[in-house]
């Protein structure tokens, strides 16, 4: 059954039937070949049961929280603000592309817009001030990935939801390695930046009064971060309730930046619903295959599968993160997740692995697919945003942060506790 | 005819994603009321249910609009590889894919509400949401989907049979990924 769904998920995927789809055929698949019984007959229950959720309806309320205030302009303002305040480093302007990504998608949850608008924004900046485009552009690539990883990050969401783990203690989970990749993507550029310079641009300072009227455009956004993860940690709010506080806060800032139209109220809206029906026919086709399997007894086969092949728990773990950075290279974030939660999840719960700490290394993981070449989806925002030079300087910039995010993998590995011990204490 | 048959479908389904839209936002303004009352030590209760039911209609009426956007997301890595005219051919396959599945699916979905009306079910909550009145506008979603993908392949076999390849790709094809958003 592990190889029959394996096989026909890539060649299915191959024949690029939309993902979705895929999902349910291989669920009607092992229906009428591994199922004593018709398991047909609940598909319209698993449907229903699968998109009638208070959890999920925080997926649409953090699109449009983030399509607010990127069609507002309000990351054109984050940008140039956060400029005024890195840009001493070493490596100049590259933090602000950094900290511009790391802060947008810790508000929005979306990297791929997070990176198609900072791309938009730096780009020209970076010719004007001479960077050598290979780093500036990986690092924008990179950046843009965190998104994913910062709560409120609605792959966690969708995680959450397909392995029946609690939202809140992964978002706990997800914010110490996230902002520490941040981190460590900043330490590596000042580096890389110290050691050859000319990559790096002219460093500049700005007067304490620029920096501080710049707070103007950076505080709004900061204080909506904080409210939405704060009241759900705070217990004052479920996750979707505090998705909502953030649509009504964006909106808020937007209007208060000048940015709310008519036609910037449609665009959003229509985007978003755009993206949540992408995101919903893959998550419902992801439970229904789910409810499949483990009707047809997906759990004792993994098991005399794992005592067939005699591997440790770790030796287990590390071939799961090879799965992942080979799948990676070829399927991107959402889809690579979906389609093996499935499998993969049981199979490391099996093997005495908490379920929390494995979708932070998995997100861990997914984020280097968005920046991995050949279909890398970051890469091409990027590429796409900056109209000159080729797609190999943007892949070579992103390759220091690829081998961040490796150690980063490791580290999860090697000590749990980076995941655990946020939602251990809180 | 085809592509006029296809604009109407657009412009018709961007207008379902604004109601759609509108309805998620009221949804968000009621959670957002219910968060103040508590704090005056009231509530509307069922505010969880209600935005529940929401999701569901969202999702189902969502379907049709991402799929004439061509928001769906596939895997191209195959199918960016291959001519104008094989690449007509795999997408009119995948859409009959498409197609079939999802009208088992709304197929399947009918037993639900038809269950719902014949028990008179109500939800196991306070409330007791009488299930056929969200099962229903839900249900309805999901033909309104498979009625659409029908429209949308035949038009796009027209367009096939005419050699529009190129006309077939904007119609049924896949925006390169980055489009894609996500």
């Amino acid at each position: 059954m592990i190889v029959y769904v394996s096989a026909g998920l890539l060649a299915l995927l191959t024949l690029s039937i939309p993902v979705g789809i895929v999902l349910f055929l291989l669920g009607l698949g092992v229906d009428s070949f591994f199922s004593p019984f018709p398991l047909i007959r609940g598909l319209g229950n698993l449907v229903w049961s699968s998109s009638n959720s208070a959890t999920l309806i925080a997926i649409p309320f953090f699109v449009l929280l983030g399509e607010i205030l990127v069609r507002s302009g309000v990351a054109t303002r984050t940008y140039s603000a956060l400029d005024k305040w890195v840009s001493w480093l070493p490596g100049g302007l590259i933090h602000a592309n950094i900290a511009t990504a790391t802060m947008f998608s810790a508000t929005s949850g979306s990297s791929v817009a997070t990176s198609a608008t900072v791309a938009t924004v730096a780009m020209p900046q970076a010719e004007r001030l001479g960077y050598d485009p290979k780093l500036f552009s990986g690092a924008i690539a990179a950046g843009g990935t965190l998104g994913i990883m910062i709560p409120p990050s609605i792959n966690l969401i969708v995680y959450g939801f397909l392995t029946q783990s609690s939202i809140p203690q992964l978002f706990l989970a997800g914010l110490v390695p996230g902002i520490g990749l941040a981190l460590l993507f900043v330490l590596v550029t000042a580096l890389i930046c110290m050691a050859r310079p000319n990559l790096g641009g002219e460093r500049r300072t700005f007067p304490l009064s620029k920096m501080l009227g710049a707070l103007t455009d950076l505080l709004p956004i900061i204080v909506l971060f904080t409210v939405i993860i704060g009241t759900i940690y705070n217990g004052w709010a479920t996750p979707t309730e505090a998705a909502a506080v953030g649509v009504a806060g964006a909106l808020a800032i937007a209007a208060a930046f000048g940015g709310v139209s008519f036609k910037m109220l449609m665009e959003s809206l229509t985007g978003t619903i755009k993206v949540t029906s992408m995101i919903m026919l893959v998550v419902i086709g992801a439970s229904f295959l789910n409810f499949t399997l483990a009707s047809a007894g997906l759990g004792t086969e993994l098991r005399n599968f794992l005592e067939g092949l005699g591997m440790t728990p770790l030796m287990t773990i590390l071939v799961v993160v090879l799965i992942y950075i080979v799948l990676g290279f070829f399927i991107e974030t959402l889809s690579l997740m979906v389609v093996t939660i499935p499998i993969i999840v049981p199979l490391v719960e099996a093997q005495g692995y908490d379920t929390i700490w494995f979708g932070i290394l998995m997100i861990v993981l997914i984020e280097m697919a968005l920046i991995t070449p050949p279909v890398g989806l970051n890469l091409y925002v990027v590429q796409g945003a900056r109209k000159s030079g080729n797609m190999g300087e943007v892949m070579l910039g992103a390759v220091p942060y690829v081998l961040v995010m490796l150690a980063m993998a490791a580290a999860l590995i090697a000590f749990p506790q980076i995941a655990l011990f946020l939602p251990s204490v809180l | 005819m085809p592509q006029s048959l296809l604009q109407s479908l657009r412009k018709l389904n961007v207008w379902v994603a604004v109601l759609v839209g509108i309805m998620l936002l009221v949804c968000a303004g009621f959670i957002l009321l219910d968060i103040l009352l508590r704090q005056l030590g009231s509530s509307f209760g069922g505010t969880d249910e209600i935005s529940g039911y929401a999701m569901a209609i969202a999702t189902s009426w969502g379907m049709a609009f991402t799929m004439l956007e061509l928001g769906h997301v596939r895997i191209d890595l195959m199918r960016s590889r291959m001519a104008t005219r094989g690449r007509a051919l795999l997408d009119l396959m995948s859409m009959l894919v498409l197609t079939a599945t999802i009208t088992l699916i709304a197929v399947q979905c009918w037993p639900v509400v038809a269950g719902s009306l014949k028990n008179a079910s109500t939800a196991n909550t306070p409330l007791e949401t009488p299930l056929a009145l969200v099962q229903i506008p839900w249900f309805a979603g999901w033909a309104w989907f498979a009625a659409m993908a029908w429209l949308t392949f035949v038009a796009a076999v027209v367009l096939v049979l005419r050699g529009q390849f190129e006309e077939t790709e904007s119609a049924i094809g896949a925006f390169a990924e980055q489009d894609a958003l996500l």
